[in-house]
C-alpha cells in the first residue's frame, strides 16, 4: 500500500506514515478547527494499513502543542493500535518526545500512557 | 455596520487607546475567529518574553476560547475562504500585577447559559486529580453529535491556568444572552 503523507502547516502537524518501515511519524503543532474532518484520511489510511496482522510499529509522537480537540483524535487513533495489538496479533511502540522543560506535553504522554495498553517510551528532548 | 456621522464622533480612538493601556491589554480581536487569526494569535504570544511554559500555556488557553467562539457564537458570518458559518466575539489578553488574564466574549442562545454555568461551577470545585479523571472520562466519551468541539474546553483552562474559571451572563433580550469568559495565569509558575 502507499505511504500517507501530509505537509505541515501553522497549525496542522507534519504526518509520515510509512507502509514498508512500519514508522509512523506525527509532528508539529496541531490546532485545526475542524479535526474530525482533518484527521479523516489519517483514520482512512490506518484502516486499510491495520487490516494486514502481525506488523511491529514504532509510532512517533513529536508534538509541541495540540488542542483539546486534537487530544481526543490522537487517544482513537492509540486506542486502534491498541486493538490492533489484541485483535491482529501486532506489536506497538510508542515514542512519545517532548521537549525537556514541556512539563504539560510530558503530562500529556504520561496521561495517553496510563489510558492504553500500549508501551510507551516517554522520551525528553534538549531544545 | 455602517455608523452615521455623528455617532462616529463618540468613537475616540484616543479613549480606546487609553482604555486598552488602563486595564494592561496587549492583545484584542474582535471578528471572525479564523484558523488565520488563531495562527497569527498564537505568534504573537510565542514571541512574548515570558518563559516557554507560560507562553504556551497562554496560546493554548486563547486557542480553547477562540474555537469555542468559533463553533458557537449564536453571532455568526459566512467565510468565503471556509466555505461555512463561523462565529463572532472579542477576544482580549492583558495583566495585572500577580496574573496573565485571558478573556473572551460573544453572543449565546438563552438555552445553553443554565448547562454551561453548571459545567463550569461544577469543574471549578474539582481538585487536580479530580480534574485529570474528569478529562480522562470525557476525552473517552463519544463525540457529542453535531458539535466539533472535544467537550473538554472549561476542564483545559481550569487545569492550564491552575485557576478556577470565571463565566459572567448578561441577557441581552428573550433570545440572547452575551457570555464572558475570564481565565487567569498566575505569572509565577
Amino acid at each position: 500500500m502507499e505511504n500517507f503523507h501530509i505537509e505541515s502547516s501553522t497549525y496542522i502537524p507534519r504526518i509520515d506514515f510509512d507502509a514498508n518501515t512500519n514508522v509512523l511519524e506525527i509532528e508539529g503543532e496541531s490546532y485545526h478547527e475542524y479535526t474530525i474532518e482533518f484527521f479523516q484520511p489519517v483514520f482512512e489510511w490506518l484502516k486499510e494499513y491495520l487490516s494486514s496482522p502481525e506488523r511491529e510499529i514504532t509510532f512517533n509522537f513529536k508534538m509541541s502543542y495540540f488542542n483539546t480537540s486534537s487530544s481526543r483524535r490522537f487517544l482513537e487513533i492509540l486506542t486502534m493500535l491498541e486493538d490492533y495489538q489484541t485483535d491482529s496479533n501486532g506489536k506497538v511502540t510508542i515514542n512519545w518526545y517532548y521537549e525537556e522543560s514541556d512539563i504539560d506535553m510530558l503530562e500529556s504522554g504520561e496521561e495517553y500512557a496510563d489510558d492504553v495498553n500500549i508501551k510507551f517510551n516517554l522520551i525528553p528532548v534538549t531544545a | 455596520m455602517q455608523l452615521e456621522e455623528t455617532q462616529r464622533e463618540f468613537f475616540s480612538l484616543k479613549t480606546f487607546k487609553e482604555q486598552l493601556g488602563a486595564h494592561r491589554l496587549s492583545l484584542s480581536f474582535q471578528g471572525m475567529f479564523s484558523q488565520d487569526v488563531l495562527s497569527l494569535i498564537g505568534h504573537t504570544l510565542k514571541n512574548a518574553p515570558d518563559s516557554r511554559i507560560l507562553s504556551k500555556r497562554l496560546f493554548g488557553l486563547v486557542v480553547e476560547m477562540a474555537q469555542n467562539i468559533h463553533h458557537y457564537s449564536a453571532e455568526k458570518v459566512f467565510s468565503e475562504k471556509e466555505q461555512r458559518d463561523i462565529g463572532i466575539g472579542v477576544v482580549a489578553i492583558g495583566e495585572s500585577e500577580e496574573h496573565h488574564i485571558i478573556c473572551s466574549g460573544n453572543y449565546v442562545e438563552n438555552n445553553v447559559v443554565e448547562p454551561m454555568i453548571e459545567r463550569a461551577n461544577y469543574i471549578n470545585q474539582l481538585s487536580p486529580e479530580e480534574l485529570k479523571q474528569f478529562y480522562k472520562e470525557q476525552r473517552r466519551a463519544p463525540q457529542r453529535k453535531n458539535k466539533p468541539g472535544a467537550n473538554l474546553g472549561f476542564i483545559e483552562m481550569v487545569r492550564k491556568s491552575v485557576n478556577p474559571i470565571d463565566v459572567r451572563v448578561e441577557q441581552v433580550d428573550d433570545k440572547l444572552s452575551f457570555f464572558t469568559l475570564t481565565v487567569r495565569v498566575n505569572k509565577n509558575i
